[in-house]
């Protein structure tokens, strides 16, 4: 039992912010003795985000075991909890520890997003951070460091600079070995001294190489963890290379770890508009009823970045691009959407449904596959190298830039609806984005005013979720004017004119999650091994036939074959269309 | 056979000229053939007018003729027999058409147009003429969408000179924002071609006055045109009530064309009542038929009341969703924000419900709510039409709140009472405002309110559409809600005017850390999405008139079927003498509307906090 925040309220719909409570309820009490569920209510419109750190209140935020859901109900039933609070609030003490503090997700994000949960005030009271690495650097220099890639919200400038300083304040620099449980054992103890002997809880984050993994969580766990509040470990991908290794992966750190204290983290799935994917589905009347077979055509998953591997294809060249986007964030992306609706929005039923999901889809064949990699190109005076020409990348180097790949669902609801993903890197555009494109009309009246391409008029639901965030809908409308002429329009949300605050950064929302312990957005064990299981056999045949790649140049829109392989299953790809 | 520029381009609102596939000989291609889904160019030039079977079809006959125009492809010409018949209100010759007149059509040759329209506006000097049916006029011309052989006739009691009409035309006409070269240069010629005929409206004299001024023109017309002396003429009678029949009378017998169509265009109101309205078709059927009759409703030629077929049935999205299934409830709401201003001797006989309701908002009910039709041809829409409006139960009177403005002072302004317009008796229980719930007892709506609201003197200007969906059933979300959770249903809003727009509440994550919900729009704003002025409903129901296309206009039969609706409570209503409730000037309305509204668990989608 730990004590948390709320407010700041995590992912999850489980803690109203109490300011908000006393508007609505005569008192925050009223809560604690509801007996319904744990998830009090929300007030539809809030204003504030902030709120008073004294309101955080009690949760259960161990893990649940997959049977989670009688231990939820079992925390709803606790009205004491509350008188509780304020007790253990005061007393307990959070600990960050970043093992490697010195890379570059670290700077660029690890630490921004915790500045920016603590200048939201979401993070708890008496918080620790410390960075562990094998540099030699004094806390000095770690908090110079940081303070270089700390920005403040833009709508949100005042005192920018103090709560900058508060925060460096309060981080910590500890150097040491991945493997030394010694050096683990020293931080262990820097760590005690700043909890003071109060409850303590502490999130490890592991930024580091894949290979050290297992070490680290040897060391965290054997002498870091928390004696007496909660010990939990993010992990950053890669989980596995296959099945295989990542089924060892996943066995070595539940040698030392529980369940419920590995948090895989999947940043896509801490976008916006990803979390969004669940409330458009299921708190609006109109999606639901189209989304199945029956109305959807085909849905497309497409991630493309503008630049290459730059120099640091080292890491890269050892996955391709299939493992690092299509099997975790495209493939996660695609179970949010296709899966039936959970019993409660409570981390386990989603992921619950999730793997529902994951197992009802076929194995990915080769023959629905086209891989491609980019070669050098010159445009207006500029030379891009190719990949292979990367100096950390082997010049005979077959690693796929670019994938795409058609999936099926095998379950009553997607039985025959081509799920494409398409995924590249040094591609004309930098986006991800789904689109979802509907049947043709039955019987359409207007058939004879849409030229003869009926693909063009049919609708689309596209929800872009990067860059410029935006939902919009394809209708056919009537071009006004005297005549009858169609043209599709955008029925559109574009979230930068309707929501004028800054979209906080994915590894907000998931830190937070993982302090809060909301599970929802992390990568469960059987979810990652379903997962591997639709790509592995395909990616160990791509490598057993050392199948080439189709080279597209640099900046271009990948390899025409993408093309073929959506019009082998009547898609078109929607983010070529020409229209967009 | 009459033929007259059909419509690639001005492209009546038909979806569907035959045009095409005559140009195709295709033996394959329906009759229409489709139009590419983007053409930048409107209207063509009037070269390109091509035959067109443009009769009216009559009612019983209507599928029948439409399956015997699409099999005459090999020769057309062949085919002018059988289609002769059926022209409206003329059985004459058909024009002596050689068989090579189709070769050159096939050949693309369409030089060939071969009729003259006259337009006579009937009630020249009166308001709506001037406002609204000379510019109408004018940007069809303007737009290249009249037939090469025009003349315009106006036709009224004052005298004036041909000169003087069109001085006073020159004055409210204008340009497109958009297409402002030649403007001037156009609208002389334009004017050129306007004349004046003064005379009585009952008077069979004075018409064939403008009979044989109108021959006079057409003959003038005719040595333009190669073959063919089609001379088609068209009515607009923007008349009081009273003299409607005498002048159709008049028309009809001493200005008819001899040898092409003639038709007649009449505006609201169509009597007072289920008798006065038939009493008044009996009438107009003496001299008229059924298909020489265009009974305007110019909110049909809104825009966005045009896109209504067009949203529900070209794309899967929405008709899934057209049903009592996930339709809570449909509201129209129609509201002006001004009263009678000195003008309501015509307004307070007839009042809010038929001004406005029983026409207006009865038929955009009745596009929303039909089935799908056969094809998008008048006869198919118009059938489905009246099916809706004869599902429909009539009207209560508990299911209806009246209400009259009051005068109001804001801002140091005093607004005046309905009452105080000296044009109204100062004792008139005439509705301004109206307010009425409606069933219609089909399969697919049964059990679903719709809402109709209508008044004068409100707080602002506006016609929209307003569909509420249903609850989700068992909604995950429902703790992120609050309480009223009819707040966080969906609603399709199509706003009519002003700022045509189309937009989908939905409920969408608020974002930042944290769930929280909120109503956001998927929005279409015409104004920002298409940069082209939208043409007045008049422009598009004149040429609909013109290319004999009668898909928004009133059927007898739907017109008797709207009455039946609405003539129990209108009797009910001034037989008991109900007073109306009293609202300011300039406020929201009687509060009467919403209690009715809650009465069937409905909230008005127009007056809540966000719109």
């Amino acid at each position: 039992m730990a004590t948390q925040i709320s407010p700041c309220s995590s992912s999850s719909t489980t803690f109203p912010p109490s300011s908000l409570n006393q508007d609505t309820f005569s008192s925050a009490k009223f809560f604690n003795f509801s007996t319904k569920s744990s998830s009090s209510r929300w007030v539809f419109k809030i204003h504030s985000r902030i709120n008073p750190k004294n309101q955080f209140e009690l949760k259960s935020s161990n893990g649940y075991p997959l049977n989670a859901i009688s231990l939820q109900d079992g925390a709803a039933e606790m009205p004491l909890a509350k008188e509780l609070v304020s007790r253990e609030q005061a007393e307990s003490n959070l600990s960050v520890t970043i093992v490697g503090a010195s890379g570059d997700l670290a700077k660029k994000k690890i630490f921004p997003a915790l500045f920016a949960l603590f200048y939201e005030d979401c993070l708890p009271q008496n918080f620790t951070i410390f960075g562990y690495a094998r540099t030699k650097m004094t806390d000095e220099e770690l908090r110079e460091m940081i303070s270089r890639t700390l920005t403040c919200r833009i709508d949100k400038r005042e005192n920018c600079g103090d709560k900058m300083e508060e925060f460096l304040g309060r981080c910590f620099y500890h150097s040491g070995q991945y493997n030394s449980e010694e050096h683990f054992a020293e931080l262990d103890s820097k760590l005690k001294q700043k909890e003071g002997g109060k409850v303590s809880n502490r999130l490890f984050y592991l930024s580091i190489p894949p290979d050290i993994f297992v070490d680290v969580v040897r060391c965290a766990s054997g002498k870091a963890s928390s004696k007496n509040g909660w010990t939990r470990v993010i992990v950053e991908k890669p989980f596995g290379r296959d099945a295989e290794s990542s089924g060892e992966l996943t066995r070595s750190l539940k040698q030392y770890l529980a369940e419920d204290q590995i948090f895989r983290i999947d940043h896509y799935l801490g976008k916006e508009l990803v979390e969004n994917l669940s409330v458009l589905r299921f708190s609006n009347l109109v999606f639901e009823p189209l989304w199945s077979r029956n109305y959807i055509r085909n849905v497309q998953f497409i991630f493309s970045e503008d630049f290459g591997t730059e120099g640091r294809g080292g890491y890269f060249d050892n996955y391709g691009i299939i493992r690092d986007i299509m099997q975790n964030h495209l493939l996660q992306i695609l179970a949010l959407f296709a899966m039936e609706t959970p019993v409660t929005l409570d981390a386990e039923d989603i992921r619950n449904e999730k793997v529902k999901v994951l197992r009802s889809m076929r194995q990915l064949r080769l023959e629905d596959v086209v891989i491609g990699q980019y070669k050098g190109h010159s445009k207006g005076g500029k030379t891009h190298l190719g990949y292979t020409e990367d100096p950390t990348v082997p010049n005979d180097s077959l690693t796929p830039t670019f994938a795409a790949a058609a999936l099926f669902i095998d379950n009553a609801r997607w039985d025959g609806v081509p799920f494409l993903m398409k995924a590249g890197k040094a591609l004309n555009t930098r986006r991800a984005e789904i689109r979802v494109q509907f049947r043709h009309v039955p019987g359409n009246l207007y058939k004879r005013n849409f030229g003869t391409d009926l693909d063009k008029a049919t609708n689309e639901l596209v929800l872009r979720v990067q860059p410029d965030e935006a939902i919009y809908l394809k209708i056919n409308n009537k071009i006004p004017g005297l005549g009858m002429r169609l043209d599709r329009s955008d029925l559109n949300l574009l979230y930068s004119t309707r929501y004028s605050k800054e979209i906080p950064d994915a590894y907000e929302r998931l830190l937070l999650d993982a302090i809060e312990g909301e599970r929802r957005l992390f990568i469960r064990s059987d979810e990652l091994d379903a997962a591997w299981s639709i790509f592995t056999p395909l990616l160990k045949e791509l490598e057993a036939k050392k199948i080439a790649p189709e080279l597209y140049p640099y900046g271009s829109r990948g390899p025409v074959g993408a093309h073929y392989l959506a019009a082998n299953y009547n898609v078109r790809w929607g983010d070529l269309a020409g229209d967009d | 056979m009459a033929t007259y520029p059909p419509s690639t381009h001005c492209p009546s609102s038909s979806a569907y000229s035959n045009n095409s596939s005559l140009i195709n000989g295709s033996n394959r291609l329906p009759q229409r053939t489709s139009f590419p889904s983007i053409l930048r160019k409107r209207c063509r030039s009037t070269k390109l007018y091509l035959h067109q079977s443009s009769n009216g079809v009559s009612l019983s006959k209507a599928v029948h003729v439409q399956d015997g125009a699409k099999s005459m492809k090999a020769s057309p010409v062949e085919n002018d027999g059988p289609v002769k018949i059926l022209k409206d209100g003329i059985l004459s010759v058909p024009p002596v058409t050689p068989p090579e007149e189709s070769i050159d059509i096939a050949s693309f040759d369409f030089n060939k147009d071969k009729s003259t329209v006259s337009i006579t506006v009937v009630g020249a000097s009166g308001d709506l003429a001037k406002k609204k049916i000379f510019p109408a006029l004018f940007a069809l011309y303007y737009e290249g969408c009249l037939p090469e052989h025009f003349t315009i006739f106006g036709y009224a009691r004052s005298k004036m000179t041909d000169a003087e009409l069109r001085t006073m035309v020159s004055k409210t006409l204008t340009c497109r924002i958009d297409q402002r070269e030649n403007c001037g240069e156009k609208m002389d010629q334009f004017l050129e071609r306007c004349f004046y005929h003064p005379g009585q409206y009952d008077s069979q004299e004075n018409f064939l006055e403008l009979d044989k001024k109108l021959k006079e023109h057409e003959d003038r017309l005719f040595l333009k045109i190669l073959a063919g002396r089609v001379a088609n003429r068209l009515f607009y009678l923007s008349i009081p009530p009273n003299i409607f029949i005498d002048a159709v009378k008049c028309a009809s017998c001493s200005a008819s064309s001899a040898n092409g169509w003639t038709r007649v265009i009449v505006e609201k109101p169509f009597g007072r009542d289920s008798e006065s309205s038939a009493a008044l078709t009996r009438s107009l059927k003496q001299y008229l038929d059924e298909d020489q009759i265009f009974r305007i409703d110019h909110y049909l030629g809104k825009e966005l009341v045009e896109n209504l077929s067009v949203l529900r049935f070209s794309n899967l999205i929405f008709e899934p969703l057209w049903s009592r299934q996930y339709i809570r409830n449909v509201q129209f709401i129609f509201a002006e924000d001004f009263g009678t201003e000195g003008r309501g001797g015509y307004f307070d006989n007839y009042g809010i419900i038929r001004d406005i309701m029983q026409n207006h908002l009865l038929q955009i009910l009745a596009l929303f709510a039909m089935e799908t039709p056969v094809s998008l041809d008048a006869e198919d829409i118009r059938n489905e039409k009246v099916k809706v409006l004869r599902s429909m139960r009539p009207l209560r009177l508990d299911d209806v709140v009246t209400g009259q403005y009051k005068s109001h002072t804001r801002g140091g302004v005093k607004y005046p009472a309905y009452v105080d317009d000296k044009t109204v008796p100062s004792d008139s229980l005439t509705p301004t405002f109206a307010a009425a719930a409606l069933f219609i007892d089909n399969a697919r709506w049964d059990g679903v309110p719709f809402l109709m609201k209508a008044g004068k003197a409100l707080h602002d200007r506006r016609a929209e559409i307003r569909v509420q969906f249903r609850h989700v059933p068992g909604n995950l979300y429902n703790k992120n809600i609050g309480t009223d959770l009819d707040l966080a249903t969906n609603e399709l809003v199509i706003r009519v005017q002003p700022d045509e727009a189309i937009y989908l509440k939905i409920n969408n994550k608020v974002p930042g850390l944290g769930m929280r919900l909120d109503r956001s729009n998927l929005n279409l704003l015409y104004a920002a999405r298409y940069s082209k002025e939208i043409p007045d409903a008049y422009e598009r129901l004149l040429l609909d008139a013109i290319e004999g296309e009668r898909r928004l206009f009133i059927r007898s039969d739907e017109l008797d079927a709207a009455w039946s609706l609405f003539t129990p409570v209108l009797k009910e209503l001034e037989d008991k003498k109900i007073v109306p409730e009293y609202y300011p000037y300039g406020s929201r309305g009687p509060v009467g509307s919403h209690y009715l509204a809650a009465r069937y668990k409905v909230r008005w989608g127009d007056v809540g906090s966000e719109q």
